[in-house]
Protein backbone atom coordinates (compact mmCIF):
# COMPACT_ATOMS: atom_id res chain seq x y z
CA UNK A 1 0.00 0.00 0.00
CA UNK A 2 0.98 3.43 -0.36
CA UNK A 3 1.80 5.51 -3.76
CA UNK A 4 3.59 4.66 -6.65
CA UNK A 5 4.83 6.09 -9.70
CA UNK A 6 4.97 4.32 -12.69
CA UNK A 7 6.99 5.74 -15.48
CA UNK A 8 5.77 9.54 -14.35
CA UNK A 9 6.83 12.25 -16.81
CA UNK A 10 6.15 15.81 -16.22
CA UNK A 11 5.84 18.73 -18.67
CA UNK A 12 5.39 22.08 -17.78
CA UNK A 13 3.61 24.29 -20.74
CA UNK A 14 3.45 21.61 -23.23
CA UNK A 15 3.48 22.74 -26.84
CA UNK A 16 4.32 26.20 -26.22
CA UNK A 17 7.28 27.62 -26.81
CA UNK A 18 8.37 27.55 -23.06
CA UNK A 19 8.15 23.87 -22.85
CA UNK A 20 10.21 22.32 -19.89
CA UNK A 21 10.43 18.70 -19.38
CA UNK A 22 10.71 18.88 -15.05
CA UNK A 23 10.64 14.91 -14.66
CA UNK A 24 11.37 11.95 -17.19
CA UNK A 25 10.06 8.71 -16.64
CA UNK A 26 10.32 8.37 -12.61
CA UNK A 27 9.68 5.06 -11.08
CA UNK A 28 8.83 5.47 -7.61
CA UNK A 29 7.54 3.18 -4.59
CA UNK A 30 6.25 4.90 -1.62
CA UNK A 31 5.47 2.48 1.22
CA UNK A 32 3.73 2.88 4.29
CA UNK A 33 5.81 3.62 7.76
CA UNK A 34 8.96 4.67 5.92
CA UNK A 35 10.78 7.65 7.02
CA UNK A 36 12.29 9.25 3.40
CA UNK A 37 14.84 12.13 2.44
CA UNK A 38 13.85 13.73 -0.86
CA UNK A 39 17.12 15.64 -2.84
CA UNK A 40 18.06 17.12 -5.08
CA UNK A 41 19.54 20.73 -6.82
CA UNK A 42 17.10 23.68 -7.56
CA UNK A 43 14.99 22.83 -10.57
CA UNK A 44 15.81 19.31 -10.18
CA UNK A 45 12.23 18.13 -10.33
CA UNK A 46 11.41 17.24 -6.76
CA UNK A 47 8.94 20.07 -6.40
CA UNK A 48 7.40 18.59 -9.23
CA UNK A 49 7.53 15.22 -8.27
CA UNK A 50 5.90 16.45 -4.18
CA UNK A 51 3.12 17.92 -6.48
CA UNK A 52 2.36 14.75 -8.39
CA UNK A 53 2.24 13.11 -5.31
CA UNK A 54 -0.57 14.76 -3.89
CA UNK A 55 -2.44 15.28 -7.32
CA UNK A 56 -1.98 18.76 -7.50
CA UNK A 57 -0.44 18.41 -10.91
CA UNK A 58 -1.93 15.62 -13.18
CA UNK A 59 1.70 13.51 -15.42
CA UNK A 60 1.63 14.04 -18.69
CA UNK A 61 2.60 10.49 -19.40
CA UNK A 62 2.76 7.68 -16.84
CA UNK A 63 0.36 6.80 -13.83
CA UNK A 64 0.32 7.63 -10.17
CA UNK A 65 -1.29 4.85 -8.08
CA UNK A 66 -2.73 5.54 -4.39
CA UNK A 67 -3.47 1.84 -3.02
CA UNK A 68 -3.58 0.25 -6.22
CA UNK A 69 -5.76 2.84 -7.90
CA UNK A 70 -5.09 5.78 -10.69
CA UNK A 71 -5.71 8.84 -8.50
CA UNK A 72 -6.76 10.43 -11.99
CA UNK A 73 -9.10 7.82 -12.97
CA UNK A 74 -12.57 8.69 -13.44
CA UNK A 75 -14.32 8.43 -9.73
CA UNK A 76 -11.32 8.24 -7.99
CA UNK A 77 -11.91 10.28 -4.56
CA UNK A 78 -8.93 13.37 -4.61
CA UNK A 79 -10.57 14.72 -1.84
CA UNK A 80 -9.46 11.87 0.63
CA UNK A 81 -6.24 11.79 -1.11
CA UNK A 82 -5.55 14.95 -0.16
CA UNK A 83 -6.28 14.10 3.39
CA UNK A 84 -3.94 11.08 3.14
CA UNK A 85 -1.56 13.12 1.22
CA UNK A 86 -0.57 15.85 3.84
CA UNK A 87 2.08 18.49 2.46
CA UNK A 88 3.84 21.06 4.64
CA UNK A 89 5.21 23.94 2.63
CA UNK A 90 8.39 25.97 2.62
CA UNK A 91 7.86 28.46 5.15
CA UNK A 92 4.35 27.23 6.37
CA UNK A 93 3.89 29.69 9.12
CA UNK A 94 2.54 32.02 6.50
CA UNK A 95 -0.19 30.21 5.89
CA UNK A 96 -1.67 30.99 9.65
CA UNK A 97 -4.40 32.84 9.43
CA UNK A 98 -7.17 32.50 11.81
CA UNK A 99 -8.00 34.24 14.79
CA UNK A 100 -6.07 31.55 17.56
CA UNK A 101 -4.13 28.98 17.27
CA UNK A 102 -6.86 26.07 17.77
CA UNK A 103 -9.14 27.62 15.08
CA UNK A 104 -6.30 27.73 12.81
CA UNK A 105 -5.69 23.94 13.42
CA UNK A 106 -9.42 23.16 12.73
CA UNK A 107 -9.55 24.79 9.82
CA UNK A 108 -8.36 21.74 7.92
CA UNK A 109 -11.01 18.93 9.43
CA UNK A 110 -13.46 21.25 9.03
CA UNK A 111 -12.67 21.20 4.95
CA UNK A 112 -13.18 17.72 5.56
CA UNK A 113 -16.74 18.08 6.54
CA UNK A 114 -16.05 16.59 9.88
CA UNK A 115 -18.91 18.16 12.92
CA UNK A 116 -17.22 21.02 15.31
CA UNK A 117 -16.48 18.50 18.30
CA UNK A 118 -14.39 15.83 15.80
CA UNK A 119 -12.22 18.64 14.64
CA UNK A 120 -11.55 20.49 17.50
CA UNK A 121 -10.57 16.37 18.98
CA UNK A 122 -8.31 16.18 16.39
CA UNK A 123 -6.47 19.55 15.95
CA UNK A 124 -5.88 19.28 20.03
CA UNK A 125 -4.29 16.06 19.11
CA UNK A 126 -2.47 17.38 16.55
CA UNK A 127 -1.50 20.22 18.54
CA UNK A 128 -0.03 18.08 21.34
CA UNK A 129 1.58 15.62 18.92
CA UNK A 130 4.09 18.94 17.72
CA UNK A 131 4.45 19.53 21.02
CA UNK A 132 1.92 23.09 21.91
CA UNK A 133 0.82 23.63 25.12
CA UNK A 134 -2.84 23.86 25.76
CA UNK A 135 -2.26 27.60 27.04
CA UNK A 136 -1.54 28.43 23.74
CA UNK A 137 -4.51 27.28 22.22
CA UNK A 138 -6.45 30.48 22.23
CA UNK A 139 -3.52 32.76 21.08
CA UNK A 140 -3.07 34.64 17.99
CA UNK A 141 -0.90 32.51 16.26
CA UNK A 142 0.94 35.88 15.16
CA UNK A 143 2.39 35.78 18.98
CA UNK A 144 3.67 32.98 19.08
CA UNK A 145 7.66 32.39 18.35
CA UNK A 146 9.12 31.54 15.07
CA UNK A 147 9.46 27.72 15.84
CA UNK A 148 6.32 27.79 17.71
CA UNK A 149 4.57 29.19 14.68
CA UNK A 150 6.18 26.54 12.21
CA UNK A 151 5.01 23.45 14.73
CA UNK A 152 1.55 25.27 14.43
CA UNK A 153 1.31 25.50 10.65
CA UNK A 154 3.05 21.59 10.72
CA UNK A 155 -0.50 20.55 13.55
CA UNK A 156 -2.79 22.28 10.78
CA UNK A 157 -1.73 18.95 8.31
CA UNK A 158 -1.53 16.93 10.57
CA UNK A 159 -5.07 17.08 11.87
CA UNK A 160 -6.09 16.20 8.31
CA UNK A 161 -4.39 12.33 9.57
CA UNK A 162 -2.95 11.68 6.65
CA UNK A 163 -1.02 8.56 6.30
CA UNK A 164 1.88 10.20 4.16
CA UNK A 165 3.44 13.60 5.40
CA UNK A 166 5.76 15.65 2.56
CA UNK A 167 7.33 18.66 4.71
CA UNK A 168 9.17 20.81 2.25
CA UNK A 169 12.54 22.39 3.69
CA UNK A 170 10.95 22.06 7.23
CA UNK A 171 14.05 24.02 8.92
CA UNK A 172 14.93 26.50 6.75
CA UNK A 173 15.47 29.68 7.92
CA UNK A 174 15.80 28.04 11.69
CA UNK A 175 18.83 28.55 13.83
CA UNK A 176 20.59 24.90 14.89
CA UNK A 177 18.75 24.37 17.86
CA UNK A 178 15.65 25.33 15.90
CA UNK A 179 16.52 22.56 13.52
CA UNK A 180 17.28 20.24 16.15
CA UNK A 181 13.64 20.51 17.58
CA UNK A 182 11.50 20.15 14.32
CA UNK A 183 13.66 17.34 13.16
CA UNK A 184 13.30 15.75 16.43
CA UNK A 185 9.52 16.43 16.52
CA UNK A 186 9.48 15.03 12.93
CA UNK A 187 11.02 11.88 13.78
CA UNK A 188 8.63 11.15 17.08
CA UNK A 189 5.49 11.60 14.94
CA UNK A 190 6.92 9.39 12.43
CA UNK A 191 7.41 6.64 15.26
CA UNK A 192 4.25 7.27 17.40
CA UNK A 193 1.47 7.69 14.52
CA UNK A 194 4.17 5.29 12.23
CA UNK A 195 3.33 7.48 9.56
CA UNK A 196 5.83 7.62 6.00
CA UNK A 197 7.42 10.94 6.19
CA UNK A 198 9.17 12.48 2.95
CA UNK A 199 11.45 15.69 4.23
CA UNK A 200 12.46 17.45 1.13
CA UNK A 201 16.01 19.43 2.25
CA UNK A 202 19.05 21.42 0.83
CA UNK A 203 20.43 19.58 4.09
CA UNK A 204 22.63 16.74 3.87
CA UNK A 205 23.67 16.32 7.60
CA UNK A 206 19.87 16.77 8.17
CA UNK A 207 18.83 13.91 6.08
CA UNK A 208 21.69 11.88 6.94
CA UNK A 209 20.96 11.97 10.69
CA UNK A 210 17.49 11.11 10.17
CA UNK A 211 15.98 9.30 7.23
CA UNK A 212 16.36 5.56 6.48
CA UNK A 213 15.48 5.71 2.91
CA UNK A 214 17.14 8.79 0.48
CA UNK A 215 16.35 9.71 -3.03
CA UNK A 216 18.15 12.22 -5.18
CA UNK A 217 16.71 13.77 -8.06
CA UNK A 218 18.86 15.25 -10.77
CA UNK A 219 17.93 16.95 -13.79
CA UNK A 220 14.00 15.23 -13.97
CA UNK A 221 15.55 11.91 -13.10
CA UNK A 222 15.32 9.47 -10.27
CA UNK A 223 19.42 9.35 -10.07
CA UNK A 224 19.64 7.83 -6.64
CA UNK A 225 17.08 5.40 -4.27
CA UNK A 226 18.84 3.72 -1.43
CA UNK A 227 19.86 4.06 1.96
CA UNK A 228 21.92 7.19 3.24
CA UNK A 229 25.54 5.43 3.59
CA UNK A 230 24.86 3.78 -0.01
CA UNK A 231 23.86 6.99 -1.23
CA UNK A 232 26.65 9.33 0.13
CA UNK A 233 29.29 6.47 -1.11
CA UNK A 234 28.53 8.68 -4.48
CA UNK A 235 29.41 11.79 -2.75
CA UNK A 236 31.22 12.75 -6.19
CA UNK A 237 28.71 12.12 -8.14
CA UNK A 238 26.02 14.15 -5.81
CA UNK A 239 28.91 17.23 -6.24
CA UNK A 240 28.25 16.96 -9.57
CA UNK A 241 24.40 17.22 -9.16
CA UNK A 242 24.82 20.58 -7.35
CA UNK A 243 24.26 18.54 -3.91
CA UNK A 244 27.03 17.61 -1.53
CA UNK A 245 27.72 15.08 0.95
CA UNK A 246 27.07 15.67 4.90
CA UNK A 247 29.62 17.40 6.47
CA UNK A 248 31.19 14.49 8.54
CA UNK A 249 31.32 12.01 4.91
CA UNK A 250 34.34 14.72 3.77
CA UNK A 251 35.64 14.60 7.36
CA UNK A 252 36.11 10.54 7.25
CA UNK A 253 37.45 10.48 3.66
CA UNK A 254 39.77 13.12 4.37
CA UNK A 255 40.89 10.93 6.63
CA UNK A 256 40.87 7.57 5.12
CA UNK A 257 42.74 9.53 2.09
CA UNK A 258 45.55 10.76 4.46
CA UNK A 259 46.52 6.98 5.11
CA UNK A 260 43.94 6.27 8.28
CA UNK A 261 42.27 3.30 7.39
CA UNK A 262 38.51 4.07 9.22
CA UNK A 263 35.37 3.22 7.23
CA UNK A 264 33.76 6.63 5.81
CA UNK A 265 30.46 5.82 5.76
CA UNK A 266 29.78 7.63 9.66
CA UNK A 267 26.44 9.39 9.01
CA UNK A 268 26.84 11.37 12.51
CA UNK A 269 29.83 12.70 14.34
CA UNK A 270 28.98 10.48 17.05
CA UNK A 271 29.63 7.09 14.40
CA UNK A 272 32.60 8.94 13.08
CA UNK A 273 34.36 9.44 16.51
CA UNK A 274 32.98 5.80 17.55
CA UNK A 275 35.06 4.27 14.16
CA UNK A 276 38.06 6.46 14.71
CA UNK A 277 38.79 5.58 18.43
CA UNK A 278 38.46 1.55 17.27
CA UNK A 279 41.10 2.56 14.47
CA UNK A 280 43.67 4.37 16.86
CA UNK A 281 43.40 1.60 19.82
CA UNK B 1 35.06 51.27 8.73
CA UNK B 2 31.59 50.72 10.56
CA UNK B 3 31.67 51.63 14.19
CA UNK B 4 28.74 51.12 17.04
CA UNK B 5 28.74 52.64 19.69
CA UNK B 6 26.86 51.25 23.03
CA UNK B 7 23.64 50.61 20.36
CA UNK B 8 20.25 50.26 21.84
CA UNK B 9 17.18 49.67 19.55
CA UNK B 10 13.64 49.38 20.81
CA UNK B 11 10.77 48.19 18.98
CA UNK B 12 7.68 49.82 19.77
CA UNK B 13 4.34 46.99 20.35
CA UNK B 14 1.25 48.33 19.80
CA UNK B 15 -2.74 47.21 20.91
CA UNK B 16 -5.30 46.70 18.37
CA UNK B 17 -5.94 50.44 18.14
CA UNK B 18 -2.55 51.43 17.05
CA UNK B 19 -1.83 52.59 20.83
CA UNK B 20 1.66 51.71 21.88
CA UNK B 21 1.42 49.36 24.67
CA UNK B 22 5.17 48.82 25.18
CA UNK B 23 8.60 48.21 24.01
CA UNK B 24 10.92 45.09 23.03
CA UNK B 25 14.59 45.99 23.56
CA UNK B 26 16.12 43.70 20.41
CA UNK B 27 19.72 45.04 20.90
CA UNK B 28 20.68 46.64 23.92
CA UNK B 29 23.87 47.74 24.65
CA UNK B 30 26.25 46.53 21.62
CA UNK B 31 29.76 48.35 20.91
CA UNK B 32 31.91 46.65 17.85
CA UNK B 33 34.23 48.59 15.42
CA UNK B 34 34.79 46.81 11.99
CA UNK B 35 37.86 47.75 10.09
CA UNK B 36 38.02 48.56 6.43
CA UNK B 37 38.62 44.53 4.41
CA UNK B 38 37.25 42.70 7.31
CA UNK B 39 35.43 39.32 6.93
CA UNK B 40 33.20 39.50 9.45
CA UNK B 41 30.45 36.80 10.49
CA UNK B 42 27.25 37.24 13.18
CA UNK B 43 25.90 34.31 14.54
CA UNK B 44 22.71 34.08 17.14
CA UNK B 45 19.41 31.93 17.08
CA UNK B 46 16.23 33.10 16.18
CA UNK B 47 15.52 36.52 17.61
CA UNK B 48 18.93 37.08 18.96
CA UNK B 49 18.96 40.45 17.71
CA UNK B 50 21.52 39.84 14.37
CA UNK B 51 18.93 40.90 11.73
CA UNK B 52 17.86 44.20 13.55
CA UNK B 53 21.85 44.81 14.36
CA UNK B 54 22.19 44.51 10.31
CA UNK B 55 19.91 46.93 9.75
CA UNK B 56 21.42 49.33 11.42
CA UNK B 57 24.43 48.53 8.94
CA UNK B 58 22.87 50.74 6.29
CA UNK B 59 20.32 52.70 7.82
CA UNK B 60 16.90 50.76 7.62
CA UNK B 61 17.04 51.29 11.55
CA UNK B 62 17.66 53.89 13.47
CA UNK B 63 19.45 53.91 16.87
CA UNK B 64 16.77 54.33 20.15
CA UNK B 65 20.18 55.05 21.65
CA UNK B 66 23.59 55.07 20.89
CA UNK B 67 25.32 55.85 17.19
CA UNK B 68 26.26 53.79 14.14
CA UNK B 69 29.29 55.34 12.13
CA UNK B 70 28.98 53.72 8.53
CA UNK B 71 32.68 55.46 7.24
CA UNK B 72 32.60 58.09 9.36
CA UNK B 73 28.71 58.95 8.86
CA UNK B 74 26.71 58.85 11.35
CA UNK B 75 23.23 57.19 10.67
CA UNK B 76 21.28 59.81 12.58
CA UNK B 77 21.96 62.49 10.12
CA UNK B 78 19.01 62.13 7.84
CA UNK B 79 20.94 64.08 5.37
CA UNK B 80 23.29 61.03 5.24
CA UNK B 81 21.05 58.45 4.68
CA UNK B 82 21.65 57.96 0.52
CA UNK B 83 25.39 58.04 1.21
CA UNK B 84 25.51 55.20 3.91
CA UNK B 85 23.39 52.93 1.88
CA UNK B 86 25.56 53.29 -1.12
CA UNK B 87 28.64 52.77 0.87
CA UNK B 88 26.79 49.86 2.93
CA UNK B 89 24.67 47.59 0.44
CA UNK B 90 22.56 44.91 1.66
CA UNK B 91 21.80 41.81 0.58
CA UNK B 92 18.67 39.61 1.95
CA UNK B 93 17.53 35.91 2.04
CA UNK B 94 14.73 35.51 -0.40
CA UNK B 95 16.54 36.51 -3.56
CA UNK B 96 12.94 36.28 -5.00
CA UNK B 97 12.06 39.87 -3.06
CA UNK B 98 15.34 41.29 -4.48
CA UNK B 99 15.21 41.21 -7.81
CA UNK B 100 12.96 43.65 -10.10
CA UNK B 101 14.24 43.57 -13.50
CA UNK B 102 13.12 41.39 -16.46
CA UNK B 103 16.21 40.89 -17.55
CA UNK B 104 19.60 39.99 -14.93
CA UNK B 105 21.16 42.94 -16.55
CA UNK B 106 18.46 45.46 -15.93
CA UNK B 107 17.95 44.67 -12.61
CA UNK B 108 21.73 44.94 -11.92
CA UNK B 109 22.05 48.40 -13.84
CA UNK B 110 18.56 49.78 -11.46
CA UNK B 111 20.77 50.84 -8.14
CA UNK B 112 23.35 52.93 -10.23
CA UNK B 113 20.71 54.27 -12.40
CA UNK B 114 18.79 55.45 -9.23
CA UNK B 115 21.99 56.71 -8.37
CA UNK B 116 22.11 58.96 -11.27
CA UNK B 117 25.51 57.24 -12.74
CA UNK B 118 25.44 58.15 -16.56
CA UNK B 119 24.56 55.49 -18.73
CA UNK B 120 27.60 54.28 -20.17
CA UNK B 121 29.24 53.98 -16.92
CA UNK B 122 26.36 51.89 -15.95
CA UNK B 123 26.79 49.43 -18.42
CA UNK B 124 30.45 49.39 -17.50
CA UNK B 125 29.49 48.59 -13.77
CA UNK B 126 27.07 45.74 -14.86
CA UNK B 127 29.39 43.88 -16.86
CA UNK B 128 32.11 44.28 -13.88
CA UNK B 129 29.59 43.14 -11.30
CA UNK B 130 28.37 40.43 -13.42
CA UNK B 131 31.53 38.94 -13.87
CA UNK B 132 33.06 39.56 -10.22
CA UNK B 133 29.95 36.80 -9.14
CA UNK B 134 30.31 34.67 -12.22
CA UNK B 135 26.88 35.26 -13.69
CA UNK B 136 28.13 37.40 -16.79
CA UNK B 137 27.12 34.50 -19.25
CA UNK B 138 23.66 34.85 -18.12
CA UNK B 139 23.27 38.62 -18.44
CA UNK B 140 20.59 38.40 -20.89
CA UNK B 141 18.19 35.75 -19.26
CA UNK B 142 14.98 36.44 -16.94
CA UNK B 143 16.14 36.20 -13.53
CA UNK B 144 12.60 33.76 -13.17
CA UNK B 145 14.53 31.20 -14.79
CA UNK B 146 17.89 31.10 -12.54
CA UNK B 147 18.68 28.99 -9.41
CA UNK B 148 17.96 30.39 -6.06
CA UNK B 149 22.26 30.34 -5.94
CA UNK B 150 22.48 32.44 -9.49
CA UNK B 151 19.30 34.86 -7.78
CA UNK B 152 21.10 35.48 -5.13
CA UNK B 153 24.33 36.26 -7.53
CA UNK B 154 22.54 38.87 -9.04
CA UNK B 155 21.55 40.21 -6.07
CA UNK B 156 24.58 40.35 -4.75
CA UNK B 157 25.47 42.02 -8.59
CA UNK B 158 23.02 44.14 -7.80
CA UNK B 159 24.82 45.38 -4.51
CA UNK B 160 28.21 45.89 -5.92
CA UNK B 161 27.41 47.92 -9.15
CA UNK B 162 26.83 50.65 -6.69
CA UNK B 163 30.45 50.49 -5.59
CA UNK B 164 30.12 50.02 -1.65
CA UNK B 165 32.56 49.70 0.53
CA UNK B 166 30.87 47.46 2.76
CA UNK B 167 28.34 44.30 2.09
CA UNK B 168 25.65 43.09 4.49
CA UNK B 169 24.81 40.02 3.84
CA UNK B 170 21.70 39.07 6.07
CA UNK B 171 20.98 34.79 5.88
CA UNK B 172 22.32 34.98 2.03
CA UNK B 173 22.48 31.13 1.70
CA UNK B 174 19.03 30.22 4.12
CA UNK B 175 17.14 29.06 0.78
CA UNK B 176 19.74 27.60 -1.17
CA UNK B 177 20.85 24.15 -2.57
CA UNK B 178 24.59 22.83 -1.75
CA UNK B 179 25.97 24.39 -4.36
CA UNK B 180 23.68 27.43 -4.92
CA UNK B 181 25.31 27.92 -0.73
CA UNK B 182 29.50 27.43 -2.17
CA UNK B 183 28.81 29.62 -4.92
CA UNK B 184 27.41 32.66 -3.05
CA UNK B 185 30.38 32.13 -0.17
CA UNK B 186 32.74 32.30 -2.60
CA UNK B 187 31.71 35.02 -4.36
CA UNK B 188 31.76 36.92 -0.71
CA UNK B 189 34.75 35.22 -0.34
CA UNK B 190 36.24 36.60 -3.32
CA UNK B 191 34.55 40.38 -2.82
CA UNK B 192 36.52 40.25 0.71
CA UNK B 193 40.12 39.37 -0.98
CA UNK B 194 40.09 40.52 -4.52
CA UNK B 195 38.09 44.18 -4.18
CA UNK B 196 38.51 44.67 -0.50
CA UNK B 197 35.29 45.42 0.23
CA UNK B 198 34.20 44.39 4.49
CA UNK B 199 32.05 41.44 4.16
CA UNK B 200 29.56 41.32 7.20
CA UNK B 201 27.91 38.23 7.00
CA UNK B 202 25.21 36.24 8.97
CA UNK B 203 24.37 33.32 8.94
CA UNK B 204 22.80 29.70 10.54
CA UNK B 205 25.52 27.67 9.03
CA UNK B 206 28.66 27.63 11.45
CA UNK B 207 30.69 25.99 8.78
CA UNK B 208 30.35 29.25 6.75
CA UNK B 209 32.02 31.23 10.03
CA UNK B 210 35.44 29.43 9.64
CA UNK B 211 37.06 31.69 7.09
CA UNK B 212 35.84 34.85 8.61
CA UNK B 213 38.63 37.22 10.58
CA UNK B 214 36.27 37.73 13.45
CA UNK B 215 33.02 36.09 14.63
CA UNK B 216 30.61 38.05 16.84
CA UNK B 217 27.82 35.98 18.64
CA UNK B 218 24.61 37.33 19.39
CA UNK B 219 22.23 36.55 22.40
CA UNK B 220 19.14 38.52 23.69
CA UNK B 221 20.80 41.74 22.06
CA UNK B 222 24.12 41.88 23.05
CA UNK B 223 27.33 40.45 21.89
CA UNK B 224 27.26 37.03 24.09
CA UNK B 225 30.70 35.93 22.46
CA UNK B 226 33.72 37.45 19.91
CA UNK B 227 37.01 36.18 18.56
CA UNK B 228 38.74 34.52 16.21
CA UNK B 229 36.47 31.43 14.73
CA UNK B 230 38.93 29.32 16.84
CA UNK B 231 38.91 31.24 19.67
CA UNK B 232 34.52 30.99 19.26
CA UNK B 233 34.58 27.28 18.08
CA UNK B 234 36.99 25.97 20.69
CA UNK B 235 33.59 26.53 23.16
CA UNK B 236 31.52 24.03 22.21
CA UNK B 237 29.40 23.55 25.43
CA UNK B 238 28.94 27.68 25.58
CA UNK B 239 27.69 27.44 21.72
CA UNK B 240 25.04 24.96 22.57
CA UNK B 241 24.07 27.00 25.22
CA UNK B 242 23.25 30.02 22.96
CA UNK B 243 21.17 27.46 20.88
CA UNK B 244 24.16 27.52 18.09
CA UNK B 245 26.48 24.95 16.47
CA UNK B 246 30.00 24.56 15.74
CA UNK B 247 30.56 23.46 12.60
CA UNK B 248 31.04 19.33 12.33
CA UNK B 249 34.88 18.75 12.31
CA UNK B 250 34.84 20.62 15.34
CA UNK B 251 32.37 18.49 17.17
CA UNK B 252 34.42 15.83 15.81
CA UNK B 253 37.77 17.18 17.35
CA UNK B 254 35.65 17.79 20.61
CA UNK B 255 34.53 14.22 21.34
CA UNK B 256 37.36 12.28 20.40
CA UNK B 257 38.59 14.94 23.12
CA UNK B 258 36.20 13.89 25.58
CA UNK B 259 36.65 10.54 24.85
CA UNK B 260 40.52 10.95 25.91
CA UNK B 261 42.86 11.33 23.00
CA UNK B 262 45.03 14.59 22.73
CA UNK B 263 43.04 17.02 20.39
CA UNK B 264 43.25 20.59 21.04
CA UNK B 265 39.97 22.56 20.91
CA UNK B 266 39.30 24.50 17.84
CA UNK B 267 39.67 22.28 15.10
CA UNK B 268 38.43 23.81 12.10
CA UNK B 269 38.97 22.27 9.08
CA UNK B 270 39.16 18.37 7.94
CA UNK B 271 43.07 18.66 7.17
CA UNK B 272 43.77 20.12 10.38
CA UNK B 273 41.92 17.13 12.05
CA UNK B 274 44.15 14.28 9.72
CA UNK B 275 47.07 16.03 10.53
CA UNK B 276 46.62 16.41 14.55
CA UNK B 277 45.31 12.53 14.31
CA UNK B 278 48.54 11.30 11.95
CA UNK B 279 50.87 12.88 14.98
CA UNK B 280 48.83 10.72 17.45
CA UNK B 281 49.21 7.27 15.53
CA UNK B 282 52.94 7.90 15.14
CA UNK B 283 52.77 8.48 19.15
CA UNK B 284 51.26 5.81 19.43
CA UNK B 285 53.96 3.40 17.49
CA UNK B 286 56.94 4.84 19.75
Amino acid sequence: MGISLEKVSYVYEQGTAMQTSALQEVDLEIPDNQFIGLIGHTGSGKSTLVQLLNGLLRPTSGRVLYNGKDIHADGFDKKALRANVGLVFQYPEHQLFEVDVLSDVMYGPRNLGLDEAACKKRAKEALANVGIKEKYFKTSPFDLSGGQKRRAAIAGVLAMNPRILILDEPTAGLDPRGRDEILGLISEMKKNLSMTIILVSHSMDDVARYVERIVVMGHGRKIYDDTPKNVFRHYRELENLGLSAPQITYIMNTLRESGMDVETDALTVEEAAAEIMRKLK
Amino acid sequence: MIKISKLIHDYIQRDEEGNPSGTIRAIDDVSLDVSPGQFIAILGHNGSGKSTLAKHLNALLFPTEGAVWVNGMDSRDQSLLWDIRQTAGMVFQNPDNQIIGQVVEEDVGFGPENMGVPTEKIWQRVEESLKTVGMYEYRKKSPNRLSGGQKQRVSIAGVIAMHPKCIIMDEPTAMLDPSGRADVIKAARKLNLEENITIILITHYMEEAIQADRVFVMDNGKIAMQGSPREVFSQVERMQELHLDVPQVTLLGHLLRKKGLEIPEGILTREELSDVLKKLKKGNRQ
